[in-house]
């Protein structure tokens, strides 16, 4: 990787030359990396505290393993963003258009511009024009808005920009920001094979534009892709491979790229949330947390990403904690779909279901394409028992994601309520599929295939078998494995789970019902075996539950006792009473 | 055994002892005690079954060996062990009788032999008739005697200005007032090397000067040093960044009204040390003036998860329901906290002050009663009971109270303002004006938000004077520090509608005319 101090001058380059071309988000980006590199500790001044107040816990943490990710030989790489700023003619006009466009005022921008030939120039214009065309799409959308909220609105300059830009690049008259823009129309006409080259292209020639990227990642849907595409080697190329290796749902890949880029941008807040939103997959909620209150920490008025946090204190249950956070995006910006999110997320903790819609309602509204809402809209709905809504969400979130498990799983769970078992499954299935490490989509398909429609129990079997394999955290899976054996008549399976399932409640010091049919079936297995002594072990656990298992266990001994001593044996009720 | 070995066994029950391994220190000190007999041992084994909290065996233990009676130091654990056991009436009879005058000088003489025990060390002590003074405040003060207790923390803290506990206790139950805690400040004999303690205690009274006065008692802190290596600049540490200082400070801020700033730096300082008693006392005031609902909500969460027992975490939920405004709970909460520990001041003042802000004045009285008699130090219950009367309309009644307060505290420029008000109640104008310009000039501080309605207040009197230009520039005084106030502009229109100034007289009903409850007013008031 390339030092420090070069990236960093590389940074603010590009962060002017981005900011230049109106490309607001790539430049925000950038100037969040520039920020997060860490400083020398020789250079190290105090005014620079300030953005390094708490982060280095985190860092410990990722940084105990050495990371040894030596960088692919270095093809020619470009090094500096030197781009010829060509147009010292047009420039007044450039600037008027530039000031139009800040205002948001596109197509006067695209006319100020409309005799330059300079490349800023032609691309300020065609991203006018195409951010005009954006616009006017949005706004039919909401005017011819269907009763299902779907329209077939197009973006209008779409066709005119593609034929010039296409006949810029067959001049050889464009520069990557032209591409990045060709890129975008393309695929949004649909040509994505093109447009892969045309924004690989772009990056080759200019990769600090970190839209070009995430253009680029969302193009990339297999591994194969992803490996196909012609990329030079930058650290710019470090932060996509991670992000689409995250996508991807290779999370280890994804974290050990992003612990390597730690090493450089070790103050990266955007790094720390890319992080927090691997382990969020993995689901490592403590993680998460300890990452996310070291984000807030740094930085009070984030609301990127804080709905995922606020994902995590709802799994764990910590009232105060989301309050706080909910009041907090609320005073910050309650008009942004995360923070109407993690409202949601407040009021379904608090019961209040149909609030929670209200405001999952409000982020779509905000943005038609937040996925995470319409998920979790559809978790309230199957709350509400509305399963028709649920599953219309539900459908709504994998339109927009096939990749979005939770969304294939809540459509099973709909499709459940209703008692269509082969449904259910049909969705548990592409569920698993995405996610095949969790034993809860696991156990959730085999209690389909167990019930009375179906009753396929050695397709249960199977994934309960999967779903003990996995991290079973509820500990569900171990325990109706091992009754669905017994009721299968395959007993010595059935045993092997119930020890294993004992042997976790103890290590777990977990105790209940479960624990007590577990010992009963183990006593009346091993008398059955013949093997008396693990057998009373097994009573003699019992004795100290309360319930007719006692009995069942006292009786069970003394049967034991008769067989072993060929006569009538002293019976324990001889015995002095047991203290319970 | 040999004394060489004796002592050695000494020095494992001292080592125990330091590292909290109770058990063994008992067990050896109780060898010890057996193989000498001697009354240090067994000072040294009461010590030990003290500390492992086995307070009625070492009571029994001094007791029956008679050593009691031969020291202090023994009479003082005895007391000690009383104490733990609640058992105040025998406790104070332990420490034998003693009289205490109103300055907190004491007069026993009778039996100070203090038969002193071997000193392994050469650290400084606190004198141990300053604890016994102490522990008799204590004590009194648990028997609810108020009057006795004050005398005794007095005289503890006389005994010896180190005995920091007796001066807390004092200031935190609002025990003196600001006079009597200056002069109590002022008798302390300092030891040479003592005189940063002196300007310490000086910042922790109440702090009702002028704004140059209390920053240089900062200030003169924050330079005291550690002198001890002059040579190394980069080593000097002061007490710039000490905690209890800056609450200190925090506490100045809030008082003069500086909410923010005085946020911000309890927010920095619960960061450094959480759950600083002080500091979150100030800070939760501060937010509840703020109205920092969300940050009040977080804290009373925390505060109450880690802390259930203590009375400042309900205080803190009660104030966050009194800062969303739903009194109900507040006065549910507030009162949680008074019966977890009846002596916490803030509790029941926003306990009274839950009540008032529903205008339920019987109940309101009766909880600042209640405060004023346990915290006679406190002008602020007087100075409440007064505000509920002036609701009443019992002007005369609430000009007591005033004065009460005033003399409690005659340096918070708020009682004088009441005071005002009331006068100009009474229509006397010119008395009005009077206090209202003392109020002005006792104010800590730049002229802020907070003091723009006694600058409307004065300027209301002048106006009642006829002294209508006086009038004219205190409103717009007034107007300058806040631009949000109609009764300023209608106080405005109507002194120029008075001067027969018509035209600038409507330009500003205009900006009133919007508000018809104020015209109303102006209706009635004029």
């Amino acid at each position: 990787m390339s030092s420090k101090e070069s990236c960093r001058s590389e940074l603010r380059i590009a962060i002017r030359q981005l900011s230049d071309r109106c490309l607001y988000s790539a430049s925000k980006w950038a100037a969040e990396q520039l920020v997060g590199i860490e400083h020398d500790p020789v250079k190290f001044t105090p005014s620079n505290t300030r953005f390094q107040r708490g982060s280095s816990s985190i860092r410990r943490k990722y940084k105990t393993h050495d990371v040894t990710v030596t960088p692919i030989a270095g093809v020619s790489y470009v090094a500096t963003p030197v781009m010829e700023e060509d147009e010292l003619v047009d420039d007044d006009f450039y600037l008027q258009a530039k000031a139009y466009f800040d205002c948001r005022e596109y197509k006067r921008a695209a006319h100020v511009l409309r005799d330059q030939n300079g490349r800023k120039s032609v691309f300020l214009r065609c991203y006018a024009l195409y951010l005009a065309g954006e616009k006017r799409k949005e706004e039919e959308m909401i005017e011819l808005e269907g009763p299902l909220g779907k329209s077939d609105a197009v973006n209008r300059e779409l066709v005119s920009l593609e034929r010039e830009l296409s006949t810029l690049r067959n001049n050889g008259k464009i520069d990557p920001f032209g591409l990045y823009l060709y890129g975008l129309v393309l695929k949004q006409k649909g040509s994505e094979n093109l447009a892969r080259t045309v924004l690989v292209e772009s990056v080759n020639s200019y990769p600090w534009n970190w839209n070009v990227w995430t253009e680029l990642q969302s193009l990339c849907k297999t591994v194969d892709i992803l490996n196909s595409l012609n990329l030079n080697s930058h650290w710019m190329k470090d932060f996509f491979l991670a992000s689409v290796y995250q996508e991807l749902r290779m999370h280890n890949d994804s974290l050990s790229k992003y612990e390597y880029l730690l090493g450089t941008f070790g103050n990266s807040n955007y790094i720390q949330a890319q992080i927090a939103k691997a382990q969020y997959s993995l689901r490592e909620f403590d993680q998460v947390e300890a990452i996310f209150e070291e984000l807030l920490s740094n930085d009070p008025y984030r609301v990127e990403d804080m709905d995922m946090y606020s994902n995590v204190l709802y799994a764990k249950e910590c009232f105060s904690a989301l309050s706080y956070l909910a009041h907090r995006v609320f005073l910050t910006d309650k008009y942004r779909p995360e923070s109407c999110c993690i409202i949601g997320n407040y009021y379904s903790l608090k019961g209040q279901h149909e609030k929670a819609v209200v405001y999952f309602r409000r982020a779509l509204k905000l943005n038609k394409n937040f996925l995470s809402a319409w998920t979790l809209m559809g978790h309230e709905f199957v709350e509400m028992k509305n399963t028709p809504a649920a599953v219309d969400a539900y459908r709504r979130a994998v339109d927009i994601d096939p990749r979005d498990y939770r969304a294939w799983y809540g459509l099973g769970q709909a499709y459940e309520m209703m008692g269509m078992p082969l449904y259910a499954l049909h969705y548990f299935k592409k569920s698993v599929f995405l996610q095949p490490n969790d034993s809860r989509l696991w156990i959730a398909m085999a209690q389909c295939y167990e019930t009375d429609q179906l009753r396929m129990l050695d397709e249960a079997v199977k994934c309960y078998r999967r779903a003990a394999n996995c991290n079973d955290r509820e500990a569900i899976a171990l325990h109706n494995l091992a009754r669905l054996l017994s009721e299968l008549g395959r007993p010595e399976e059935a045993a092997f789970y119930y020890k294993k399932d004992l042997e976790r409640m103890e290590s777990e010091e977990r105790e209940g019902p479960k624990m007590v049919e577990a010992l009963l079936y183990l006593a009346k297995y091993y008398r059955a075996q013949k093997k008396f002594e693990e057998a009373e072990v097994y009573c003699t656990r019992l004795l100290d539950y309360t319930g007719p298992e006692r009995e069942t266990a006292k009786s069970i001994l003394r049967g034991m006792r008769t067989v072993q001593s060929g006569f009538p044996s002293m019976d324990v009720e001889h015995f002095p009473p047991n203290p319970f | 055994m040999r004394e060489e070995e004796i002592e050695k066994l000494r020095g494992v029950v001292r080592d125990c002892v330091s590292k909290h391994l109770y058990s063994s220190a008992i067990f050896f000190a109780d060898k010890v005690a057996a193989f000498t007999a001697d009354p240090a041992d067994i000072y040294m084994q009461a010590q030990a079954l003290f500390l492992g909290r086995h307070y009625r065996r070492a009571f029994h233990l001094l007791n029956a060996s008679k050593i009691v009676l031969s020291d202090l130091r023994f009479r003082y654990l005895a007391a000690k062990c009383l104490e733990e056991l609640k058992e105040w009436d025998q406790c104070l009879s332990m420490l034998g009788e003693a009289k205490v005058d109103d300055e907190g000088n004491v007069s026993d003489t009778k039996d100070s032999n203090v038969m002193y025990l071997d000193k392994d060390c050469e650290d400084r002590e606190i004198n141990i008739s300053s604890a016994i003074c102490f522990l008799r405040g204590k004590a009194y003060e648990a028997l609810e005697n108020r009057a006795q207790a004050r005398l005794w923390y007095k005289a503890a803290i006389k005994a010896d200005p180190l005995c920091y506990e007796a001066l807390e206790c004092l200031i935190e139950n609002h025990m003196l007032t600001c006079q009597e805690e200056a002069n109590l400040i002022s008798s302390l004999q300092f030891g040479s090397e003592d005189g940063w303690l002196s300007s310490f205690y000086s910042c922790l009274i109440k702090k009702y000067d002028k704004e140059n006065v209390v920053e240089a008692k900062f200030r003169e802190l924050e330079n005291e040093s550690c002198k001890s290596d002059q040579s190394d600049t980069s080593f000097l540490r002061t007490l710039k960044s000490n905690t209890d200082l800056l609450a200190c400070k925090a506490e100045y801020y809030h008082q003069c009204g500086e909410y923010q700033k005085c946020f911000d730096l309890t927010y920095v300082l619960l960061e450094k040390d959480l759950f600083h008693l002080k500091c979150t006392l100030v800070h939760l005031a501060a937010a509840v003036e703020l109205g920092h609902s969300n940050e009040l909500y977080l804290m009373a969460c925390n505060l109450v998860k880690d802390y259930p027992q203590m009375a400042l975490s309900w205080f803190a939920v009660g104030c966050y329901y009194y800062c969303i405004k739903k009194y109900d709970q507040s006065r549910r909460y507030f009162s949680k906290a008074t019966s977890l520990d009846g002596t916490f001041p803030p509790a029941w003042i926003g306990y009274g002050n839950a009540y008032a802000a529903q205008e339920e004045g019987d109940q309101a009285m009766s909880a600042y009663r209640t405060a004023a008699r346990l915290f006679p130090g406190c002008h602020l219950p007087t100075l409440y009971i007064g505000m509920e009367c002036m609701r009443t309309h019992s002007y005369k009644l609430a000009e007591q109270f005033f004065i009460q307060a005033k003399s409690t505290c005659p340096s918070d420029p708020l009682v004088y303002n009441e005071l005002g008000v009331v006068a100009y109640h009474m229509k006397e104008y010119k008395k009005a004006v009077w206090w209202f310009e003392k109020t002005l000039a006792l104010i800590p501080t730049a002229l802020s938000e907070m003091w723009e309605s006694t600058v409307v207040n004065l300027a209301h009197a002048y106006r009642k004077l006829k002294m209508y230009q006086e009038a004219i520039s205190y409103y717009e005084k007034a107007l300058a520090l806040s631009t949000r106030s109609v009764s300023t502009y209608a106080g405005l229109a109507y002194t120029y509608h008075l001067q027969d100034d018509f035209t600038t007289a409507i330009t500003y009903y205009h900006k009133v005319s919007n508000s018809v409850p104020i015209l109303v007013w102006i209706h009635d008031n004029y």
